[in-house]
């Protein structure tokens, strides 16, 4: 890696279960890749343990989940259960779609850092990915 | 015939630079010096979805720009190109038939649900299917806990049929089926329903959407590879034209196309390649393109820019005509005229200040209407991005169309728009942008190539993303979206909680037909499906011989997954 440039962001988007609703999470893709991250895309119809492997082995540093069928309360907090238990705590857990205002509560408890409800501008997204990633990075380099 | 300009009478040709030279004064001496004072409300004037550019002031000099000719290019009614209509008196003699496709329950509740239709005078029904049953499983797959009978009806196996289409075929005249990936189970399970009810098959059109290409282009309900997906459509087409002649084997629903925001050029050219590759299959099969061309059906949406809505729809019926003449060397009027459903898209309306869907309603079903509506037009309606629709939705839609078709006059002459400077040059320029694209298709073998390689997949996901850019950067005003936008409104979105009880109940019954039937006659006839998906023989029958023994939708899904293999597409095959 070239001394000075920090190391991008990488980000495993997924979707869970029969939803295979992508025109969003398409768009947050190349927002994120326009935006110098580099992103990981599951493909469609994937179990929570099949994301929690994937996530482990390619070592990303947040997931991202798109939920726009109604599975997100049992489909969520088994994914950042089964992340826990294998060894992927430390990974941020964000998450987009049509989520009711309602179960935002839920998924906050269950570990998610953030929900973006639909009409979410891709920008705030970014800006929101860039902030989290420029402090971890700071206090890496301030352990070090 | 086609006549270049330039062999016009010199009489014309002077009349036409005369045009140009007036229109080029004009430019200078009267707007350019207003618009200095007055300054254009917008950077760029852009049609909403290609974003081409639109000029101030559409002359002659714009047709002759574009090259073109009235007789070659429009025709007449009835006649080859059919720009101006397939019907030969456009809607003068009967309007569109008008449909709405209805949310629903599952199971028994469908069958009440589709009897009450029925007895409101409906005399057809679209059926769709939950997410387990498109994607192929069955109800008690733990993979799909949550999902069964919540987008649609719940199939496991003939016996669930049969409860479905516990209808008065008397009055059931028409029943289009949406089940792609695992078409040939379903077909079956439908046959062979309707031959335990004993209902003549020659009295009932039964309608297959079958589109599976679309679903590995954008929707995303693919079970296995594209090619063996291809294949399994094929043998449904066969199996239809072949049994039964007065059914309908195919839709080209380029309606999915659209709200994956593909553009109305890649939309025409993405469906009208996809069309060429299952008849490309089914020529294969020993049919004939006279024979065959009929069958094709079209569902086209537009969204609310007016005039890319309009020259759209009139762009599908030349270049579809085009194709099956110039491509396949089709002669039969019958297989030049394109069969096609109209309809507003759902993705021009808001969950925001929702009385205003039916303003945006009114106007797409209106372009519709001028863009010649098709055989049937069918409406969202204004409330469906909250929730269930509800009963005034539905009363509201249904009047809709009624309203434009009986008050506003755009049907009492045909292709009224015709000869309109701008309407022509946007109808000949997006033809010939599809044209050019469609060949593009051809020259990478085809659309099953197109999709292999990721081409459809990628280009939709830029157009998504470049289509949402311009809302979030304000290019694209969207009524209480990002503009005169209800600080603090209420939204109510109503989500759909899955009722425990119904997916206990269906689970319940299938483990109970699986415990009762003859097991061993199932083995067996799963074995015939595989044998036949190795050896290419046609799947339909099969199929059928193995529901009647009461093998389960997501077996026989399996089976075939067992020969097939899955689809697994990376970022690069999906366009995320």
């Amino acid at each position: 890696m070239q001394a000075g440039a920090p190391r991008p962001l990488r980000i495993l988007l997924c979707k869970l279960g029969m939803d295979t609703h992508t025109v969003g999470i398409t768009v947050v893709a190349h927002a994120l890749r326009e935006a110098g991250m580099e992103v990981i895309f599951t493909g469609l119809k994937q179990t929570p343990q099949a994301v929690a492997s994937a996530a482990i082995q390619e070592d990303v540093d947040v997931i991202g989940v798109s939920s726009l069928s109604a599975g997100h309360t049992r489909s969520l907090p088994r994914l950042a259960q089964l992340l826990r238990e294998q060894g992927g705590g430390d990974k941020l857990l964000v998450a987009g779609g049509v989520i009711p205002p309602e179960d935002l509560p839920l998924l906050s408890a269950a570990g998610f850092a953030r929900v973006f409800t639909m009409g979410t501008d891709t920008r705030d997204i970014v800006a929101y990915l860039a902030k989290w990633w420029r402090e971890k990075l700071a206090a890496e380099a301030q352990a070090r | 015939m086609s006549r270049p300009l330039d062999h016009l009478p010199l009489a014309d040709q002077a009349a036409n630079n005369d045009l140009a030279r007036e229109a080029e004064r004009w430019e200078r001496e009267t707007r350019a010096p207003f618009v200095s004072g007055h300054p254009e409300r917008r950077e760029a004037f852009l049609t909403q979805a290609l974003r081409w550019p639109i000029k101030a002031l559409y002359t002659p000099a714009d047709l002759k720009a574009c090259g073109f000719d009235y007789l070659s290019d429009l025709g007449f009614p009835g006649e080859y190109p059919y720009t101006r209509a397939t019907q030969p008196n456009g809607h003068r003699s009967n309007f569109w038939t008008m449909t709405q496709v209805t949310g629903f329950g599952k199971g028994e509740d469908w069958a009440r649900r589709a009897r009450y239709m029925l007895e409101q005078g409906l005399q057809g029904l679209i059926l769709e299917h939950d997410l387990p049953t498109t994607n192929g499983y069955d109800s008690d797959d733990p993979l799909v806990e949550g999902e069964v009978g919540r987008a649609g009806l719940a199939i496991d196996s003939l016996e669930d049929v049969e409860r479905a289409l516990d209808l008065p075929f008397e009055r059931l005249r028409y029943l289009m089926s949406v089940c792609n990936a695992p078409q040939p189970v379903n077909l079956a399970m439908i046959i062979a329903a309707l031959e335990k009810k004993q209902v003549d098959a020659r009295k009932f059109v039964l309608h297959i959407v079958n589109g599976i290409l679309i679903e590995y282009t954008c929707v995303g309900r693919y079970i296995y590879p594209p090619v063996h997906g291809l294949r399994i459509a094929t043998d449904c087409i066969e199996y239809i034209i072949r049994h039964h002649p007065n059914w309908a084997p195919l839709s080209i629903i380029s309606a999915q196309l659209q709200p994956a925001k593909a553009n109305p050029v890649q939309e025409l050219a993405f469906s009208m390649a996809i069309a060429m590759a299952y008849i490309d299959a089914t020529l294969q099969r020993g049919f004939d393109i006279d024979t065959l061309a009929p069958y094709f059906h079209f569902v086209i949406n537009v969204d609310m820019d007016f005039f890319e809505g309009i020259c759209k729809l009139r762009a599908y019926r030349k270049v579809w005509a085009r194709l099956m003449k110039e491509h396949y060397g089709a002669t039969r009027p019958e297989a030049l005229k394109i069969r096609m459903m109209t309809s507003p898209t759902t993705i021009a309306l808001t969950l925001q200040q929702p009385l205003n869907n039916i303003g945006r309603l009114a106007i797409m079903a209106t372009a519709c209407a001028l863009g010649g509506a098709g055989d049937n037009m069918t409406t969202p309606l204004h409330d469906e991005a909250h929730a269930l629709p509800a009963e005034e939705g539905i009363r509201v839609g249904a009047a809709l169309q009624h309203i434009v078709a009986h008050e506003t006059g755009v049907a009492e002459s045909i292709d009224p728009l015709a000869g309109s400077y701008y309407v022509e040059t946007l109808t000949k320029q997006i033809e010939s942008a599809a044209m050019a694209e469609i060949d593009k298709i051809l020259k990478m073998g085809g659309a099953l190539q197109a999709i292999e390689s990721g081409y459809f997949q990628r280009a939709l996901g830029r157009e998504q993303y470049e289509r949402n850019k311009d809302l979030e950067q304000g290019r694209r005003k969207w009524i209480g979206v990002n503009h005169l936008v209800q600080p603090g409104e209420q939204r109510q979105i109503e989500i759909f909680r899955a009722d425990q009880r119904m997916e206990d109940e269906q689970i319940a019954r299938l483990r109970a037909l699986r415990a009762r039937r003859d097991n061993a006659a199932v083995a067996h006839a799963l074995e015939a499906v595989r044998r036949a998906a190795r050896e290419g023989a046609n799947l339909v029958p099969p199929c059928l011989a193995a529901v009647k023994v009461y093998a389960t939708h997501g077996e026989l899904c399996g089976a075939l997954r067992d020969v097939f293999g899955v689809h697994t597409p990376d970022s690069q095959l999906t366009g995320v």
